[in-house]
């Protein structure tokens, strides 16, 4: 009997072309609108590292004195100080951890064909690599003995490495970050996500740098950030030396912690790092205080999918809605101009429930057309968003989810404003239409 | 067969209450041919209607072979209607978008019958209509006479044992009409229940036994001897 119904459907719309294609344009239109704003927001939101994003976290320490505040919604900063940074990136525990900053050099080569550029730099831990499940194409990281001599080496992604060597295996080659020059160790394969959630502070969705170099260096190079710092008292700061020893925030922070036990260990461990640290005439504080967040929890708190982006959501949804109504609209009409015929078969035994079924999976079949048709207005929809700015370029696409989703959010909007034209026509008193026909 | 026991019909809005049937009395037993006659307004339609389960009666009581129609939920009354009632209309009410064969077809489905049987029983039914060569044309390209056969042939098919005819012949010429006529009179001697509502009186005598329904009321029960076209009156009831 489906197999008929599906039938009766596909006749009814060939019936009345004109109010079908309105229909079909009219879902499509707003389930065009809607996955649009729906697969943007769907990549925002979508977990960055899945597989780890619940053993990933970011501590946070309550450095400033009693009274002090700063703009984070729990008055914790968002970024640590570097003595902090380095204090426990040093630490014996946990055993995977990466402090980090983000920096930026005049990229050159002992090639004239590639002129100088400017390129994004991380500096930060070997265990970076670990933490993020980073693979490798060529070479490693560096080693522990190369941190510790603070040696001139640096890890290149695929892309940098195409740029400069053509893809060629190039460790060992040599590039310049300024007038220092850099032996490659190693070629990371491309990031597996959308997002910089490690570092969200200009622009999470910005792309993730192509170049990384040992944290040690930010003491020996006198490196400093390109991303934000924040103070919260004077200090006199001549020199990097006297930022690396102030309590200016600047730096990033992960930890991987596998359970409980470790998360609640590991806030033993910044309680009693703080504690010690009061020693030193820091931490003025009567209350010692410390975030750790987990990945999805740190994007939450950092408000990384802003709340324009929901009200974009819903404001398409709004316009879904609008286009239903008018689908209703036609569909009371033409269901109820096809009374006489849902007479006659509920006098020839339909029962009201079949006939409901009957107009309901007609309804489906618009909504699956018009999802379909939706599909491809949405695609439309996202060239445009990514030719507005390149940050939208990862974030401005459909996935499989959102593939699939369309028609299924069709199918069921056309399904809601189907109901009262479905069930006002099975309602009907057969009689009422019989003589009249 | 069908059993109307003080059946009323009451229409109600707001200003007016029309009582279309008044304690409606009626026994039809297996195998009869019943013509309903009676002015514009009487209640022919409304009792055909209740008798066929396409509406609802305000009271009284109405057995259709000892099942008590007034305690079944909608799907059951579809299902009796389905199994039991066959319904030929004035107008014919065929579905414009199907063929013959989909028309006839119509009833089958909603009985859950089999493609093969449906194929065989169809087939069976427009042959005996004569319209066994037409059945992928649309209702539109035949005449009326031919649509009132097709319209037999979707009763028939369902081997309903009570057939319901709502003016058969009230939208054909003369000739037409009797020869619907012959078919419906064939069909009753084959073994079906005929309930005939009819303006035509010479229609109306051919049928063993008139009802007269005036002001929603059986008026005049008329029983006629033998077989169709014979004039043997005898008035059992008013």
């Amino acid at each position: 009997m489906f197999l008929h119904y599906i039938d009766l459907g596909w006749r009814s719309l060939r019936r009345t072309p004109l109010v079908s294609f309105l229909m079909v344009l009219a879902i499509a239109l707003g389930i065009g609108i809607t996955m649009t704003s729906l697969s943007v927001y769907h990549m925002m939101s979508m977990d960055p590292i899945e597989h780890k994003s619940s053993r990933l976290f970011h501590p946070q320490l309550q450095t400033m004195d009693d009274g002090e505040e700063t703009w984070s919604e729990d008055n914790l900063p968002y970024q640590l100080t570097y003595q902090d940074a380095k204090n426990l990136a040093d630490a014996p525990y946990p055993e995977h951890k990466a402090a980090m900053l983000r920096t930026g050099f005049t990229l050159h080569m002992d090639n004239s064909e590639i002129r100088p550029f400017i390129q994004n730099t991380r500096v930060t831990h070997s265990d970076f690599f670990t933490l993020f499940d980073l693979s490798f194409i060529y070479g490693s990281a560096w080693t522990q003995e190369q941190a510790d001599a603070a040696s001139p080496v640096a890890v290149i992604s695929e892309q940098l490495n195409q740029k400069l060597f053509g893809g060629e295996n190039s460790v060992g080659r040599q590039i310049y970050l300024d007038d220092t020059s850099f032996r490659i160790v190693g070629v990371i394969a491309p990031w597996q996500t959308h997002m910089k959630f490690y570092d969200v502070n200009n622009g999470a969705f910005n792309s993730q740098e192509d170049l990384y170099i040992p944290f040690s260096l930010i003491a020996a190079m006198d490196i400093n950030t390109w991303g934000n710092s924040n103070g919260w008292k004077f200090q006199n700061i001549r020199s990097m030396k006297d930022k690396r020893q102030s309590e200016i925030f600047w730096l990033q922070f992960w930890v991987q912690l596998d359970d409980e036990a470790a998360v609640s260990q590991y806030g033993d461990y910044l309680m009693s790092y703080m504690a010690e640290q009061q020693k030193f005439g820091r931490f003025n504080r009567e209350q010692l205080e410390y975030g750790l967040r987990d990945v999805n929890a740190w994007l939450d708190y950092r408000n990384v999918v802003s709340e324009d982006n929901e009200v974009l959501v819903a404001l398409s949804f709004m316009f879904l809605a609008v286009c239903l109504a008018n689908i209703l609209g036609l569909l009371l009409a033409k269901f109820m101009r096809r009374a006489p015929e849902v007479g006659v078969r509920r006098a020839l035994g339909a029962s009201k429930r079949q006939v409901f079924l009957q107009h309901i999976i007609e309804v489906s079949m618009l909504g699956l057309i018009g999802g379909l048709m939706g599909i491809g207005i949405a695609q439309l929809g996202l060239w445009g968003v990514r030719l507005t700015q390149e940050y939208y370029s990862p974030l401005a696409t459909m996935d499989l989810t959102m593939l699939l989703s369309a028609p299924v959010i069709a199918i069921s909007a056309c399904v809601i404003a189907g109901l009262y034209p479905a069930w006002l026509v099975c309602r009907t008193t057969p009689a009422t239409y019989l003589k009249t026909q | 067969m069908l059993i109307m026991k003080n059946v009323s019909k009451v229409y109600q809005t707001e200003m007016v209450q029309t009582h279309a049937l008044r304690d409606f009395d009626l026994e039809v037993k297996e195998g009869e041919f019943i013509a309903v006659t009676g002015p514009s307004g009487s209640g022919k339609t409304t009792f055909l209607n209740i008798a066929g389960m396409l509406e609802p009666y305000t009271s009284g009581e109405y057995m259709l072979d000892d099942v008590n129609v007034g305690k079944l939920s909608d799907n059951q009354r579809a299902d009796l209607r389905n199994q039991k009632i066959g319904f030929i209309f004035q107008g014919f009410n065929l579905i414009p978008d199907l063929n013959l064969y989909e028309n006839v077809e119509v009833p089958l489905r909603y009985r859950g019958i089999k493609a093969a049987e449906r194929k065989k029983r169809i087939e069976s039914c427009l042959e005996q209509v004569g319209l066994g060569s037409r059945a992928k044309h649309l209702p539109q390209q035949l005449s009326g006479g031919q649509q009132q056969r097709v319209a037999i042939a979707r009763a028939l098919a369902g081997e309903p044992r009570f057939l319901l005819a709502d003016e058969p012949t009230g939208n054909l010429d003369s000739l037409m009409a009797r020869q619907v006529m012959e078919l419906l009179e064939q069909i009753n001697r084959d073994g079906a229940t005929i309930v005939m509502v009819t303006h035509d009186p010479e229609l109306a005598r051919r049928a063993p036994r008139n009802i007269q329904i005036v002001d929603g009321q059986v008026a005049d029960l008329t029983l006629y001897q033998g077989v169709a076209g014979q004039t043997d009156r005898q008035v059992v009831g008013g």
